[in-house]
C-alpha cells in the first residue's frame, strides 16, 4: 500500500487482480473500477484503463462482465465527461453482445444510461452506428440487445436517420428468431410512447411502418410473440388519443377482438388482464365500447382459470364503462356463476373486486343482486374470498346503508365469529365498530351483545386483544353506563371455576384495565379497582405485573393526567392525591417488593410514574 | 402426504464429521458420571437499568426481523452465560406455561405463535430447542429467544435442542447463514459456544418432563439427568446425546434409531419413565408432525412442532401447548403467518418464456 501514489500502481494492481485465478476476487476488482478510475485520474482512463477493459471484456467469466456492464455505466464523469464519452461505446457493444442476458441486459442499461448525456452530434456519429451495427449482426444476442437501444434516441435524430431507424426495427419486429421478435415486441410500446409524447417527432409514413410492425405481432405464429402485441395496441391507442384522431379506432378495435378471443390462452390471458386499460381508449364511443361487451363476457366464462382470474380483476374497471342495465342484464348474471366458479384464486380475484360494483349500480339492484352474491362468498370455504368481501365491505355500506348491510350480514357475522381461521374473525372484529356505530344501542345488544363478549375467551391471543379493543370502543361510542351493564357487570360476574384459569383472569384485567380512562371515574372506584385489588396476590406472577401496570392507568385517570391529553386539573385534586396515597400507593409498594424480579421491575416503573404524578 | 424427497426431513449424524477436534477435549468417554455439573448458586445478578434499556432496544429491533451487529451479539451472547450457568439440568418450570416445539430460523412464523399464544412475558414459554438451521433467519431467531431469555429470565425457558451444536449446524444452515450476515464465522462461534450453556431439559411443577428427543438407555431418574455434564458440544453418544436425539417408537423397548445418533423407545419404556419418576407426561419435539401435536405412548409422550409449513415445504401445520394452573392442557394449531409486502402466490402465475 506504500506505493499508492506510484503512477502505475493501480492499474497493475487491478490487471493482477483480474488474472486471480479464483473468479470471486476477479469480481471484487471489477466493483472497485471506480476506485481505480479515480486514482488515474480522467486522461489515464481514457488513454489506459478503457483499452485494457476492452480486452478483458473479451475474455473472463459473465460474472466479471457483468459487473463491469454496470460499472461502465456511471463512468462518465470519470473519463472527463461527456463529450469523450462515445470511447465508452465500443467496450459496452462488445458486452452487449454476449449470450449471458444478466451481461446483456447490464450493457444495455448502461448504453441508454450514456446516451442520454451524450450530444445529437455524437448520437449520430457514435451511437446511432452502433444500434445498426448490432441490429445487423448474424448472432441474435447482438439483435437482441439492438432492441432495447432504439428508445434512446428515437426522438432525439433527424427525420431520415429516424426513418432508417424504424426500417431497421422492422426488421427486427420480422426476425426469424422468435428471441428477437420477442425482444422486439416488448420494447415496441415504449417507442411508441416516446413519440406520443414528442408530437413533433413521427409523420404519417412512420406510422404505416409502425402498423405494419403491430399487424405483423398480431397474426405471428407463436402466441409467446403474439400476446406481446396487446400492449402495442394499448400504445398505439393512446397515440391517437392523444391527438384526439379515432379514424383508425374501428380497425384497431377489431384487432383488439381478436386478440381477446384468440385460440391460445396465454394471449387472451394478456388481453383479459389489460382488459380495462384497453376499453378505456374507445370510451365515449358507445357503439366501440358495446362491441366490446360479449367478448368480455366471454373472458368471464373462459375455460382457463388464469383468464377468469385475470378479467374478474377488471370487473368494475370495464363496468363503468358501460350502461347499467348491461351490467345488470349481461355482467351480473354471469358475474354470478363466477362467484362459484371451481378454482378459489378466481373466487378470490372476484371477491377482492365484487364490492367494487356497487357504486356503479343503484340501490335496490345491490340489494337485489349483488348482495346474495356477497352473503354466498362470505360462507365460502376459502378464507381468502371471505376476508376480501369483509374487508371492502365499506364500499358497500356507502350505497345500500348500514341497516339492511347488517340484517343480511347478522347471520353471516355470527358464522364467521366462528371460523376456524383466527384471521377471518379478527376481520369481523375489526368491523364491529363501524357497525355499532350505525346500528345504535339497542339493536346492537340483541343482536351483537354476547358476542363481541365471548371474542374475550377465544383461544387465540390476537383475537382476545381485539375483542378488548373492539370494547373499548363500543365503550366510547354507547358510554360509560353501557360499558358498565353490558361489559363491566358481566365480566365481574364471570364464576370462579372460569377465573380459576389464568388466561382469563388476564383478559379480564386486560379489559378492565383498558376501560378505565373511557368510563366514570365513580365506576373506576367501586368496580375496577376493587377487582385489580383482588388480583394483586394473585400467584400468578404474570398477572401481579399487569395489576402493578393498571394501578398506574387508574392513578393517571384519577387525576387527570392521561399522556397525551390536556385536561384541566380538578378542583378535588387534594382529596384525589390523598386517597391514591392512601389506598394505591401501598399496594404497589408491596409488589415492588415482589419475590419476582419482573414484578419488582414493572411494580417500580409504576411506582416511580404514581410518585411523579402524585408530587405535581 | 407427499414430501420433496430431495431435501432430507429427517437430521442424521455422521454425514460430514470431519468436524476439527475438540478443544477442551470433551470427547464422548466423558459422560461418566463422575464429571457433574453443578448449576453456580444464587442466582443471576439482577438486570441494571442501562441493560434493561439495551435489551429492549434489542429486542425491537430484532422484532423487525434485522439482525443485530456482531459486537451486540457479542455483549448479549456474555449476558445469556451470566443468565444461564446458574440454570440446571433439569430446569424447574411454573405453570402457567405455554411449551413449544421446534422453529428452524422460521422466524415470522415465530411472530405467529406469539400472535397466537400472547407476547411475552404476559405469557410464559419453554422452547425446547432446534432455534436454528433449516429456515432463512436463523440468526434473528436464535437472537430474540436469546434476547428475550436475559431480558426475562423467569418467563422465558429455552432448552438445547440436537441443532443447536457446532458439528449440525454446519451441515443444515446456521453456519452458511452467519457467514453471510456477517462475513464470518464469529457470530456462528458465539452462538454456538453460549449453546453449551442452555439447559437440557426442564419440568414444569414436577409432573411434565420436557427435552427435545427423548429419553436415553443410560437416565433412568430425573436425578441422573442432573448428574450430567452438560457445558459441553453435544457429544455423539451417551445420555446427553440421547436426551436430545431419542424418538418414541411403536415397538417397544429400546431399539437403532436411523438417525445415527439416539435411541428409539417404546411405550413400555416411557410409561415406566413417568412412573419411576411421578410424571403425567413427557414432552418433546425434534420430529415433524402434520398436526403440529401428537400423542405418542397412550398419552405418556407427547411431540410438539412449531414450525409450520417447515422448510418451507412441508405443508405442515405447527402447534404449542398451553399448561394451565390446573395442569389442563390445550393446544392451539397454526398456519404460516402471512408476509405483508409477499405476493400470496396461490398458484404459478403463467411462465410466458417457456
Amino acid at each position: 500500500m506504500a506505493e499508492q501514489n506510484d503512477d502505475v500502481y493501480p492499474l497493475a494492481l487491478l490487471m493482477d487482480e483480474l488474472k486471480h485465478d479464483d473468479v470471486a476476487n476477479r469480481v471484487a476488482a471489477m466493483q472497485k473500477l471506480d476506485t481505480i478510475a479515480l486514482a488515474l485520474g480522467p486522461e489515464r482512463t481514457r488513454e489506459e484503463l478503457i483499452p485494457f477493459l476492452k480486452e478483458v471484456a473479451q475474455d473472463d467469466e459473465d460474472e466479471v462482465f457483468a459487473v463491469l456492464a454496470e460499472q461502465l455505466g456511471h463512468f462518465v464523469p470519470l473519463i472527463g465527461g461527456s463529450e469523450h464519452a462515445e470511447i465508452l461505446l465500443p467496450v459496452l457493444e462488445v458486452l452487449a453482445a454476449t449470450e449471458e442476458p444478466v451481461v446483456r441486459d447490464k450493457a444495455v442499461e448502461s448504453l441508454n444510461e450514456i446516451a442520454s448525456q451524450l450530444s445529437i452530434e455524437q448520437i449520430k456519429e457514435n451511437f446511432y452506428p452502433l444500434v445498426e451495427g448490432l441490429a445487423d449482426t448474424e448472432w441474435f444476442s447482438s439483435r437482441v440487445s439492438s432492441t432495447g437501444l432504439f428508445q434512446s434516441i428515437i426522438v432525439r435524430v433527424d427525420e431520415t436517420t429516424r426513418k432508417s431507424l424504424l426500417t431497421t426495427y422492422s426488421k427486427l419486429i420480422h426476425d426469424e428468431g422468435p428471441m428477437v421478435k420477442r425482444a422486439a415486441a416488448t420494447h415496441l410500446p415504449k417507442i411508441v410512447d416516446l413519440l406520443r409524447e414528442n408530437p413533433s417527432c413521427s409523420n404519417e409514413e412512420d406510422w404505416d411502418l409502425i402498423s405494419s410492425m403491430f399487424q405483423s405481432l398480431t397474426t405471428d405464429k407463436q402466441d409467446s410473440v403474439k400476446f406481446l402485441s396487446v400492449d402495442v395496441l394499448i400504445s398505439i391507442l393512446q397515440f391517437f388519443n392523444s391527438r384526439k384522431d379515432v379514424s383508425h379506432h374501428q380497425d384497431l378495435l377489431n384487432s383488439a377482438l381478436q386478440l381477446i378471443q384468440d385460440p391460445s390462452w396465454r394471449v387472451r390471458y394478456m388481453a383479459a388482464d389489460r382488459f380495462e386499460q384497453l376499453a378505456v381508449q374507445f370510451e365515449g364511443n358507445d357503439q366501440q365500447v358495446g362491441e366490446l361487451i360479449e367478448p368480455f363476457l366471454g373472458l368471464l366464462k373462459d375455460n382457463e382459470g388464469e383468464v377468469r382470474k385475470a378479467i374478474a380483476k377488471q370487473l368494475p374497471g370495464f363496468s363503468r364503462l358501460v350502461k347499467k342495465e348491461v351490467i345488470l342484464e349481461k355482467i351480473l348474471p354471469q358475474v354470478e356463476e363466477l362467484s362459484n366458479d371451481p378454482s378459489e384464486i378466481v373466487r378470490s380475484a372476484l371477491a377482492s373486486e365484487i364490492t367494487g360494483l356497487t357504486p356503479l349500480l343503484d340501490r335496490e339492484v345491490v340489494i337485489e343482486n349483488l348482495l346474495p352474491i356477497f352473503l354466498t362468498m362470505l360462507k365460502d370455504e376459502f378464507p381468502e374470498v371471505k376476508l376480501n368481501i369483509i374487508s371492502k365491505l365499506k364500499v358497500v355500506n356507502d350505497v345500500i346503508g348500514i341497516d339492511l348491510l347488517a340484517q343480511s350480514l347478522l347471520p353471516a357475522i355470527s358464522d364467521l365469529a366462528k371460523d376456524k381461521q383466527w384471521r377471518v374473525r379478527l376481520a369481523i372484529i375489526e368491523y364491529i365498530p363501524l357497525l355499532a356505530e350505525q346500528l345504535g344501542v339497542g339493536f346492537f345488544d340483541e343482536e351483537l351483545g354476547n358476542l363481541v363478549l365471548s371474542w374475550l375467551w377465544d383461544p387465540v391471543y390476537s383475537i382476545r386483544e381485539a375483542a378488548v379493543t373492539n370494547l373499548e370502543q363500543l365503550a366510547k361510542i354507547f358510554g360509560s353506563k353501557w360499558a358498565d351493564e353490558e361489559i363491566i357487570e358481566r365480566i365481574l360476574k364471570t364464576d370462579d371455576t372460569t377465573l380459576s384459569n389464568f388466561v382469563y383472569r388476564l383478559t379480564s384485567l386486560f379489559t378492565l384495565t383498558r376501560l378505565i380512562p373511557v368510563v366514570d371515574k365513580e365506576i373506576v372506584l367501586d368496580k375496577i379497582l376493587p377487582f385489580v385489588n383482588n388480583l394483586a396476590q394473585d400467584q400468578v406472577p404474570n398477572i401481579r405485573f399487569n395489576v402493578a401496570k393498571s394501578y398506574l392507568v387508574i392513578v393517571q385517570t384519577l387525576l387527570d393526567k392521561i399522556p397525551g391529553e390536556e385536561r384541566p386539573v380538578p378542583d378535588d385534586i387534594e382529596s384525589r392525591i390523598t386517597y391514591v396515597n392512601k389506598f394505591i400507593v401501598p399496594v404497589v409498594e408491596t409488589l415492588k417488593n415482589d419475590s419476582d424480579s419482573d414484578v419488582k421491575y414493572f411494580a417500580t416503573q409504576s411506582y416511580d410514574a404514581i410518585q411523579k404524578l402524585v408530587a405535581k | 402426504m407427499d414430501l420433496d424427497t430431495d431435501v432430507q426431513m429427517e437430521d442424521a449424524v455422521g454425514l460430514d464429521t470431519t468436524l476439527e477436534e475438540e478443544e477442551e477435549g470433551n470427547t464422548s468417554q466423558e459422560y461418566s458420571f463422575s464429571n457433574r455439573f453443578t448449576p453456580k448458586d444464587g442466582h443471576a445478578p439482577e438486570l441494571s437499568t442501562s441493560s434493561i434499556g439495551q435489551l429492549d432496544e434489542w429486542i425491537e429491533h430484532l422484532g423487525k426481523c434485522q439482525p443485530l451487529s456482531e459486537e451486540n451479539v457479542k455483549k448479549l451472547c456474555q449476558m445469556a452465560i451470566d443468565v444461564l450457568q446458574f440454570e440446571e439440568n433439569v430446569q424447574p418450570v411454573q405453570v402457567p406455561v405455554t411449551i413449544c416445539g421446534d422453529v428452524h430460523g422460521q422466524f415470522h412464523d415465530l411472530m405467529e405463535l406469539f400472535k397466537i399464544g400472547g407476547p411475552c412475558p404476559d405469557t410464559n414459554y419453554l422452547f425446547m430447542g432446534d432455534y436454528v438451521d433449516r429456515g432463512y433467519y436463523s440468526v434473528e431467531t436464535v437472537s430474540y429467544l436469546v434476547a428475550m431469555k436475559v431480558r426475562y429470565p423467569s418467563r422465558i425457558t429455552i432448552l438445547r435442542g440436537n441443532h443447536e451444536s457446532r458439528q449440525i449446524t454446519q451441515v443444515y444452515g446456521f453456519y452458511d447463514e452467519c457467514l453471510r450476515k456477517y462475513g464470518s464465522a464469529n457470530v456462528w462461534k458465539l452462538f454456538t459456544d453460549l449453546f453449551d450453556y442452555f439447559p437440557i431439559t426442564a419440568l414444569v411443577d414436577n409432573k411434565i418432563f420436557c427435552l427435545h428427543g427423548g429419553l436415553s438407555p443410560m437416565i433412568e431418574t430425573i436425578d441422573q439427568v442432573r448428574e450430567l455434564n452438560r457445558i459441553q458440544e453435544v457429544p455423539h453418544e451417551g445420555p446427553m446425546c440421547d436426551l436430545l436425539w431419542s424418538d418414541p417408537d411403536d415397538r417397544g423397548g429400546w431399539g437403532i434409531s436411523p438417525r445415527g445418533a439416539g435411541f428409539t423407545f417404546g411405550q413400555d419404556i416411557s410409561e415406566q419413565f413417568n412412573h419411576t419418576n411421578g410424571l403425567s407426561l413427557i414432552a418433546r419435539a425434534h420430529q415433524l408432525v402434520m398436526e403440529g401435536y401428537s400423542w405418542s405412548h397412550e398419552e405418556a409422550v407427547v411431540t410438539i412442532f412449531s414450525a409450520p409449513n417447515y422448510c418451507y415445504r412441508c405443508g405442515n401445520q405447527a402447534a404449542i401447548m398451553e399448561v394451565d394452573e390446573q395442569h389442563s392442557r390445550q393446544f392451539l394449531q397454526y398456519d404460516p403467518s402471512v408476509r405483508p409486502g409477499e405476493p400470496t402466490v396461490t398458484r404459478k402465475t403463467p411462465d410466458y418464456f417457456l
